[in-house]
């Protein structure tokens, strides 16, 4: 299986966390996802359409969540509000924005509008012909992770 | 100096709101989808359009298109995350004066707008 495909969400991740918030992630290494979110989570994510399709995640626990979106929208908040939860989809809707244009694909891939899940011991179902390589980060404002499928149609 | 801040992230709108700050515009309305957006330049006339490209009910390259076929001139600055130079040649062939690509620091989105004011508009 080739996994260079995940190396630009990666890069996206870094580019989004160090300009918009001032956070420089760190990664501990790449694995398959089983999907399972182990602790209350907040889950966000948008589809990716065009020569290929997937979907990336991003995945984080409450402080995290709490500390990043404080950040994003410039004041503290200690409570999983619209806002809160509009932030963090904004976040993966500029990683996913981010990664695909280093794909390089003529017409340009699409992005849908991102969903956010929050709640506790959920699992993402996945495809059965679907990998899902997860990237685990840690970083000042807490854990987290990211998730990618990306599959050519 | 009034602006018209176009996006469906509440966060987006708040951090360029912020940013116009920088250059002294402090009279932002916001619209959450280019139907609000076109809505709002019905009800009232605006110097600046911030305008994002991904959105519900109406995307910002359509609304950007229903604008300059209305007659609107006043300077367009898409922010988006769309980052493909086909997609930027698209929007500037559309009538957009500047483009911004998420993501984008305060002080980017302030010397973009610098730039744009007082630029021949519609172009």
């Amino acid at each position: 299986m080739d996994v260079s495909y995940i190396n630009p969400f990666i890069e996206a991740v870094d580019t989004v966390f160090n300009t918009m918030l001032s956070v420089k992630p760190r990664r501990n290494g790449v694995k398959v996802s089983d999907g399972q979110a182990r602790g209350e989570l907040i889950t966000s994510l948008v589809g990716i359409s065009g020569q290929v399709s997937g979907v990336v995640a991003l995945r984080f626990p409450p402080p995290t969540a709490l500390k990043l979106a404080g950040k994003l929208l410039g004041s503290e908040t200690d409570t999983i509000s619209d806002e809160v939860t509009d932030a963090i989809a904004e976040l993966v809707n500029m990683v996913a924005g981010s990664a695909k244009a280093k794909f390089q694909f003529d017409p340009p891939l699409e992005l849908g509008l991102p969903t956010v899940v929050h709640g506790a011991g959920y699992r993402l179902k996945y495809p059965t012909r679907s990998v899902w390589l997860e990237v685990p980060f840690s970083s000042d404002a807490g854990e987290f992770s990211m998730e990618v499928t990306y599959n050519p149609n | 100096m009034k602006a018209l801040v176009v996006d469906d992230s509440l966060t987006i709108r708040r951090i360029v709101i912020k940013a116009l700050g920088l250059v002294g515009i402090t009279d932002a309305r916001e619209a959450a989808d280019g139907a609000e957006a076109l809505k709002a330049t019905q009800e009232q006339d605006f110097d600046l359009i911030l305008l994002d490209w991904n959105m519900p009910k109406l995307t910002g390259i359509e609304t950007l298109r229903a604008l300059r076929q209305a007659g609107k001139k006043m300077p367009v600055i898409m922010v988006t995350t769309e980052a493909e130079k086909s997609r930027v040649i698209e929007a500037i062939k559309t009538g957009a004066n500047d483009y911004l690509i998420k993501p984008f620091s305060p002080d980017q989105l302030a010397a973009k707008v610098k730039n744009v004011i007082g630029a021949p508009a519609g172009t």
